[in-house]
């Protein structure tokens, strides 16, 4: 790698996008960007920009982020224009997180984001608890960790014991996680101090995942 | 021999038998006391503590267990002499019948069968033994061939030669060991010294023990003695007659010495003085005065050294506070009264208090000064009290421009002619001259507040308008007067707009003031000239994490009010009214629609988190070195002595406390005039050597504060390093 290629990488940090669309509450996890660029400064040496961005689904520029996270609460229903750029975002090798923020499978995010996927990107299917996403920087012998919104049984009362995902080229193209990360990783990262095993761990393997995979 | 005079006999040697076992017994028992008491004895001499004499708690157990002793032997000896009985005894002189060999044993058949015909007359077969002209012949020919008185003697030999030289010997020991203690010379003495290899000491002196400590205050303090038992320090009153007295031989040397810095031994030994203790009863007696200061008596006997620490303090003066006047005054006349209070104390006893008034007269070079005296009032040794009068004041006989000083003294019993009192501090009222009436001084009092109108928009915009419709007839000056007035109330009430829309977008209350571009700080809005209008930087597609557009759309309409009231104000400072209105109503129209807008309840806004990587990775400003320890600075020379002695202090704790706590005693009373803090920490070090606790944390603590050493307590969150 030349000296101009390596300067080139060296300036372009990670950037923690949160993908914004007509319908629905995007919003709904303000503190989680924060979090997850906590966790992937303190965790890794990867360059990351100290602040993240909420980028319109709707607009080209999210092909510049090679992650997107996506959640909420309401119904999600892609614009043709969201759902023309999504579906070019993936081709191109992006990676689409998609989180249910209700953790509910009766509910109305995960009906019908599940059915935007589906039409954009394909059918999800199950993640084996092998894949080397829970092995790509932390490792999690028994796949996705579970979130204290399962254990304590809201939304669906269930504890998912893996995450679904849409695979291209062997890659994970859309991954999508009814376990509620967006509740469990809201927070503010000055109170990491008071957990004794920090649960956005997940958080890091997942861009570690989307950056070099 | 006839049976009855056979059996009488071998009854007797029965008897001289039992008392043999008795005799044993009780020798026995003496040698293992004797014994115990000769090893106590030279544990206790080698130790150099004072042996057992006869009397006192000791002698009583020690006879207490050489009795427990001899009952148990004599116990175990009646034990043993019921086996011996007539037949068993028989037997005995059998035994020594060293001519029949083998033995016969018609003596103890003989004796048997006699003892059972006594017992059984009935018994039959005992009768023929007994009976038995054979039987009697051979018994009586052993009697007759056994040297019996000789074989006691034999035996009681045997037995109780041994415990009888113990006994004796250990019985000497004690006797010589008595007369080396009670004889310095001779023999006696030649045997001490080469006991103990002290060829000075006579005798071997008992160190100093307990003593009795007695306080005779002076005289004029009209006090009881005061009695301490055993103690180290005691205080007292300067003059006060201290006297130590104590038990045994009369101490070798007694020194009083002034407590103060050891450094300069010339000084050192000029505060040194020796004392000269007497004979008292059966023991001795020290006398010596207390100081103003701290004094310390060593007493010095068999070797050994005690101190005793006298805290000599003076008798202070009386403290006099005057209460009543609280302040200075003048007065107008020389006319009414001035009641007159002050409170007086004292550490011992108050004798006399009053006031004093000094009257200066006169004016320019000429003055005169007279002293009056008032409220007096003695003192029954009372420590505390308080003296009034009432000030005549036309008594004094006053002019104008008079000065009366007031001040209160009191004095306390002590008799010396040169005694201080002690005096409160002094008040002075002046009667006014006629000159000084025209003198007036008043304060100017702070304005009130004015009070504030509160304005509308619509209010102003009427003013405008009345005043539009009067301009024809005004003059430009007052036109610009009465519009100049306006555009202020105008700018007030722009601002009030401003501060709604600076705070709804940032929480700043005030955000009218610098801004400039990059520098971080961005409310979303921007000044221009004055006026405000959306920040450029928001104009793209792409918001920031927090971004307030929606409030900024919001507040829209406030925002263009607050560029048509600038517009509107400057029109009005301008003097043109009529420029103003159309401003106004703009304005207006846009309060209006901000009043009418849909409201939208949104949630909480979160925190805009800015995370700083540098920090999250610990790679911030630090560069990674700790902090150097800085070295203490020296101590002080006096202070590097105290510490030094505090060290020594320490290091005897382990071996003798005792000259520990003298040197510590000393330590605390040095301290006490210049460093009562270390003077403080000293003593609770002692105070831990009292209750025989550990005194390491006292230790440290003294040294820290003879250093000046400052430690933090350690907080909650930190690693908790030790104090």
């Amino acid at each position: 790698m030349s000296d101009s290629m390596k300067d080139a990488v060296a300036v372009e940090p990670f950037v923690f996008a949160t993908a914004q669309y007509e319908s629905g509450d995007w919003d709904s996890a303000p503190m989680l960007p924060a979090n997850v660029i906590d966790s992937v400064a303190r965790y890794t040496s990867l360059p990351v920009r100290p602040q993240g961005v909420s980028v319109p689904l709707s607009s080209e520029a999210v092909f510049a982020y090679p992650l997107l996270f996506l959640t909420g609460h309401l119904p999600v229903r892609f614009t043709t224009r969201e759902a023309d750029v999504l579906r070019r975002y993936l081709v191109r090798g992006g990676l689409l997180f998609v989180d249910d923020h209700n953790h509910d499978v009766d509910g109305a995010f995960h009906k019908t984001v599940r059915e935007e996927i589906r039409r954009v990107a394909g059918p999800l299917v199950p993640l084996p608890n092998t894949h080397e996403l829970y092995r790509s920087f932390f490792v999690f012998e028994n796949g996705p960790p579970t979130t204290s919104h399962e254990m304590n049984g809201w939304g669906d009362n269930l504890v998912h014991e893996q995450l679904d995902a849409v695979l291209r080229n062997g890659r994970i193209s859309v991954l999508y996680s009814s376990k509620d990360y967006s509740s469990e990783w809201s927070f503010h990262p000055d109170n990491k101090r008071f957990l004794s095993v920090d649960n956005t761990k997940f958080a890091v393997n997942l861009v570690v995942y989307a950056l070099t995979r | 021999m006839n049976d009855t005079r056979l059996l009488s006999r071998v009854a007797g040697v029965r008897r001289a038998l039992t008392r043999l076992v008795y005799a044993r017994a009780m020798l026995v028992a003496g040698s293992v006391a004797l014994s115990a008491w000769l090893v106590v004895d030279g544990v206790r001499l080698a130790r150099g503590s004072a042996p057992f004499t006869g009397g006192g708690s000791v002698g009583v157990v020690a006879g207490s267990a050489l009795l427990a002793v001899l009952l148990a032997a004599w116990l175990r000896a009646r034990r043993r002499t019921r086996d011996i009985n007539d037949v068993r005894t028989a037997l005995w002189i059998e035994e020594r019948d060293t001519d029949a060999r083998p033995a016969s044993f018609a003596l103890v058949t003989l004796v048997e069968a006699l003892v059972a015909r006594r017992a059984f007359a009935a018994d039959l077969s005992a009768r023929a033994i007994a009976e038995s002209p054979l039987l009697q012949a051979s018994a009586s020919a052993v009697l007759a061939r056994t040297d019996v008185p000789g074989a006691l003697r034999r035996s009681a030999k045997n037995q109780l030669l041994g415990p009888a030289l113990f006994v004796a010997g250990a019985l000497s020991v004690l006797v010589v060991g008595a007369l080396v203690r009670s004889g310095p010379s001779g023999i006696a003495g030649s045997v001490s010294r080469a006991v103990t290899g002290d060829s000075a000491m006579a005798a071997p002196i008992p160190p100093l023990g307990a003593w009795q400590v007695r306080i005779d205050a002076p005289a004029y303090m009209r006090r009881a003695p005061q009695q301490f038992g055993d103690v180290q320090n005691v205080g007292a009153v300067s003059g006060s007659t201290v006297q130590l007295r104590g038990t045994g031989p009369i101490p070798e040397q007694v020194t009083a010495r002034l407590v103060g810095d050891a450094a300069d031994t010339l000084a050192a030994a000029r505060r040194e003085r020796v004392l000269v203790p007497t004979a008292s009863g059966d023991g001795w007696q020290v006398r010596t005065i207390a100081t103003d200061g701290p004094v310390t008596i060593q007493l010095s006997r068999g070797g050994r050294a005690r101190l005793l620490v006298i805290e000599g303090r003076a008798d202070s003066i009386p403290a006099v506070s005057l209460l009543q006047p609280a302040r200075d005054s003048v007065f107008r006349a020389p006319e009414g009264s001035l009641a007159l209070v002050a409170s007086v104390r004292d550490d011992i006893g108050l004798a006399t208090a009053r006031f004093e008034l000094i009257v200066s007269s006169g004016e320019g070079e000429r003055f005169t000064a007279r002293t009056v005296a008032m409220g007096a009032r003695r003192f029954a040794d009372d420590r505390a009290g308080t003296i009034r009068a009432t000030m005549d004041i036309a008594a004094l006989e006053l002019v104008a421009g008079d000065i009366v000083h007031l001040r209160a003294i009191a004095r306390d019993a002590h008799p010396a002619s040169n005694r201080e009192y002690g005096s409160s501090e002094t008040r002075s009222f002046r009667i006014a001259r006629v000159a000084e009436y025209d003198s007036v001084a008043v304060e100017p009092a702070p304005p009130p507040e004015v009070d504030k109108s509160l304005l509308s928009q619509r209010m102003l915009l009427m003013l405008t308008e009345k005043l539009e419709k009067q301009r024809p007839s005004l003059e430009r000056k007052t036109l610009m007067s009465e519009s100049i007035k306006i555009a202020r109330d105008q700018a007030r009430l722009r601002q009030a707009v401003g501060a709604i829309v600076f705070q709804r977008l940032s929480g700043d209350v005030s955000g009218e003031h610098a801004h400039s571009v990059g520098d971080g700080h961005d409310h979303g809005v921007e000044q221009q000239q004055g006026k405000l209008a959306l920040s450029g930087s928001n104009a793209g597609g792409v918001l920031e994490e927090g971004d307030d557009s929606p409030v900024i759309a919001i507040n829209q309409p406030l925002l263009e009010a607050y560029n048509a009231m600038w517009d509107a104000g400057r029109e009005l400072e301008q003097g043109s009214p009529t420029s103003a209105i159309p401003h106004m109503r703009l304005a207006l129209a846009a309060i209006e629609r901000a009043r009418s807008a849909e409201r939208l309840y949104l949630r909480g806004r979160p925190p805009t988190v800015i995370i700083d990587i540098a920090k999250v990775r610990l790679a911030g400003k630090d560069s990674g070195t700790t902090n150097t320890r800085r070295e203490r600075d020296a101590l002080p020379p006096r202070e590097a002595r105290r510490a030094a002695r505090l060290v020594v202090a320490a290091q005897l704790v382990t071996g003798d406390v005792s000259a520990a706590r003298d040197t510590l005693a000393v330590l605390r009373v040095e301290a006490l005039g210049d460093s009562p803090a270390f003077a403080a920490a000293v003593g609770a070090v002692l105070d831990a050597l009292g209750r025989n606790g550990d005194a390491t944390e006292a230790f440290v603590r003294a040294r820290r504060v003879l250093g000046g050493v400052v430690r933090t307590d350690a907080s909650a969150w930190s690693r908790g390093v030790p104090r």
